[in-house]
């Protein structure tokens, strides 16, 4: 009897799991399969259903090619400045507004209102408030200060993105942080206070090993944020003059779409892939060491 | 669990039927255009005319759907290569055939086509011999400027000592103000310079210009003008690569030294079309090349209350090889994944017609037609006179510019001249870069 029911359970479940199974591999089994074959295959527009296989060669082409490194350089550089400020101003909100929290919960939803914004709409919404005539920013600063700055010139402009950025995404890194730091027993600060430790060693010494975990998943996650971005700088500047801010999403979106440049674009994106997996499994090591 | 799977599977075939059921009931002329601007309100009116027209049966009615105007191109071109038959009809664009020809079957136009248009206007939808598209729209640049400050600089002579002596310092010759219907290039730069409060303290406007020179393939065709009236061309007869010349060089330079100089926005790399209009509406720019599109934003008192009534237009300016304005064309071609290729062939017919033509300029529009055509509609669309003028005295198309690569063509000099604009990249190697990228794309 009882393995009867088994074999009907397992028969219920395969039934339920299937339209799942299949779903995922019609949309992401059958794309990775085209795109592993198209990275080595001459392929067009034209010839998407009879692609010529070439061996390794759009990978040779994407790894020799200065704009995949200048859009690698700049992903990383961007993941890692506006990660980092995230996290760092997250933290040090979720510490400071801490006990004001803790009174009115309610005022966490009025600081993750930028989350609720499209990246894309935050490009747009920029490229008004920052354009010299028409744009609030440049407006005031022209009439308070007489000193028109200009935010998008060749050598602001990354920064300008930087800022962009971190005022949408810091939100996220703060609610991650203001969990965490809820989440330390009061007895343990209780004890603190009774060991006669101050604020700043409680802080080092207790509650920041505590959040050490919290601080690398939220570092991870706006690393990855940041360094696959495409809506909102694509939106705002595209990928910039001489394609100095082309992340590497943009760079694939524009080899692929724009330059037709097929192969080499979805070499790019299973290099991107690779790499991806590859800082993934390293930390995965690093956190399961950390555990043990 | 069986009733929840019967259920579940009877749900997914009904849902199945219903929109196979749907598909079928839905035969129209479907055609996609070009979103949110004058092409959509004119698309709009001929469509309604041609669906209230007693002879078009009820399954060849044509709707009209719309993506929008961000990454419009890339949409189309996957979509059409994907083999799609959700529209019958598409737009396509004079830079843009080549690419799009595979997906394309050639179309016969009216018999009136050629006396509407013209040959020359006609041809922008050629590719390699064959017709692939009917002509809405012609797109070319005008030099928009402030009548006020030009008449008052022209009429002030104590002024010219001191825009003499700002052209002397920036362009090596002493000029004098001129109209800018004389204007050279160098009479541009220099009216740009003397406009500008960073060279000039007591220039009435901040800028004296304003370029689009954001990373993007149609600020490249509003440059293009430039380099071109010193002569300048993709490739000579024989195909060979012609950029890195001294037209290009000259072009780039006259860019970089306004922007060095102040005389456009810091910030115009990240401009293009929509910055440029809000920079010369605001009434701080003096004078700018623009889209012959913009004419009815500028000069409308509702949209640009400070500078439209002091806003004129001419062709933009001349120099040692000539006045020159690069011109493209939009139109409609057929889909050959078309589910209904016999209705969107008759639509494509008609719209090539005098009476399709007609109604798309007064409805927003913006054709080339012929001089005995256009004057039937000169007092309603009095630029279309100046834009079949100028289309006809003054338009090129860069030579390999209706290739299949073209589209390419433009992002690659789009990235390599910004990067020399923005100071991240030296001309020989902007150029050189263009050279090698040009000769592996069309060779």
């Amino acid at each position: 009897m009882t393995a009867g029911m088994s074999m009907t359970q397992r028969t219920e479940w395969a039934v339920l799991a299937t339209p799942m199974v299949a779903f995922l591999l019609l949309f992401l089994g059958l794309p990775t399969i085209l795109n592993l074959i198209y990275s080595v295959s001459e392929v067009r527009f034209e010839t998407l259903r009879s692609p010529t296989l070439t061996g390794l060669q759009n990978y040779a082409a994407a790894l020799s090619d200065p704009a995949f490194w200048r859009a690698t350089w700049f992903s990383t550089r961007f993941a890692v400045v506006t990660a980092t400020l995230q996290c760092v101003i997250g933290l040090a909100l979720a510490i400071f507004l801490h006990p004001l929290l803790r009174e009115r919960s309610w005022a966490v939803g009025i600081l993750m209102m930028p989350l609720m914004v499209a990246p894309a709409l935050v490009g747009l919404m920029y490229r008004l408030v920052l354009h010299e005539f028409v744009g609030p920013v440049p407006h005031y600063a022209y009439a308070f200060l007489g000193w028109s700055p200009s935010f998008l010139s060749g050598a602001t402009v990354f920064w300008t993105l930087v800022v962009i950025e971190s005022l949408q995404w810091t939100p996220f890194a703060f609610l991650l942080f203001h969990m965490a730091y809820s989440a330390i027993p009061a007895e343990l600060r209780e004890a603190g206070l009774v060991d006669g430790a101050g604020p700043f060693d409680f802080l080092r010494f207790v509650e920041l090993p505590l959040m050490v975990p919290t601080l690398v998943i939220a570092f991870f996650i706006r690393f990855i944020d940041g360094f696959r971005v495409f809506d909102n700088i694509f939106v705002l500047v595209g990928s910039g003059p001489g394609g100095s801010t082309a992340s590497l999403s943009i760079y694939i979106y524009e080899s692929f779409f724009r330059q037709g440049a097929i192969g080499r674009a979805v070499a790019a994106s299973v290099i991107l892939f690779i790499t991806s997996f590859a800082v993934l499994w390293v930390l995965t090591r690093l956190a399961a060491r950390r555990k043990s | 669990m069986k009733r929840v799977i019967t259920s579940g599977l009877a749900s997914t075939v009904a849902v199945v039927a219903m929109l196979g059921a749907a598909c079928a009931a839905d035969a129209a002329v479907t055609v996609v255009g070009w979103p949110g601007g004058p092409e959509e309100t004119a698309l709009r009116a001929v469509v309604e005319i041609y669906n209230a027209k007693g002879d078009v049966a009820a399954e060849d009615q044509v709707e009209v759907i719309f993506f929008s105007r961000e990454g419009f191109w890339e949409k189309l071109q996957a979509d059409l290569a994907a083999g799609t038959d959700a529209f019958d009809v598409n737009l396509l664009a004079t830079y843009s055939i080549g690419r799009y020809a595979p997906f394309m079957e050639p179309i016969e136009l009216s018999d009136e086509a050629e006396a509407v248009f013209g040959e020359a206007v006609l041809s922008t939808m050629q590719f390699e011999g064959a017709q692939y598209g009917v002509p809405t729209d012609l797109s070319l640049h005008f030099l928009y400027y402030r009548t006020d400050l030009i008449d008052e600089l022209l009429a002030d002579e104590a002024a010219h000592e001191r825009y003499a002596e700002i052209a002397q310092a920036h362009l090596g010759e002493a000029l004098t103000p001129k109209a800018p219907d004389d204007w050279t290039w160098d009479d541009y730069a220099a009216t740009a310079l003397y406009f500008t409060q960073a060279v000039n303290p007591e220039s009435p406007t901040r800028y004296g210009t304003v370029l689009q020179m954001r990373n993007l393939l149609f600020n490249m065709m509003v440059w293009h003008s430039l380099p071109r009236s010193y002569g300048g061309d993709w490739m000579d007869e024989d195909g060979t690569i012609t950029v890195d010349s001294e037209a290009y060089r000259r072009g780039l330079e006259v860019y970089k030294m306004l922007l060095d100089a102040g005389a456009t926005p810091a910030d115009s790399l990240a401009y293009e079309y929509a910055e440029a209009n809000a920079a010369f509406s605001s009434g701080q720019v003096a004078a700018m090349l623009q889209w012959n599109a913009a004419a009815g934003e500028l000069m409308d008192p509702a949209t640009a209350p400070v500078t439209s009534d002091v806003t004129a237009t001419v062709a933009p300016p001349t120099g040692p090889d000539g006045r020159f304005t690069h011109i493209h064309g939009l139109g409609f071609g057929l889909n050959a994944n078309a589910a209904n290729p016999d209705g969107a062939r008759a639509f494509l017919a008609w719209l090539s017609t005098e009476e399709a033509a007609l109604a798309y300029a007064l409805n927003s529009g913006a054709p080339a037609l012929t001089p005995e055509v256009v004057a039937k509609v000169a007092e309603e669309r009095p630029d279309l006179v100046q834009l079949g003028a100028y289309a006809g005295a003054y338009g090129f198309v860069m030579r390999g510019a209706t290739s299949a690569e073209a589209l390419s063509v433009y992002e690659l000099q789009a990235r390599e001249f910004t990067g020399h604009w923005a100071g991240t990249q030296d001309l020989d190697t902007a150029l050189a870069n263009v050279e090698a990228g040009m000769a592996e794309l069309l060779q």
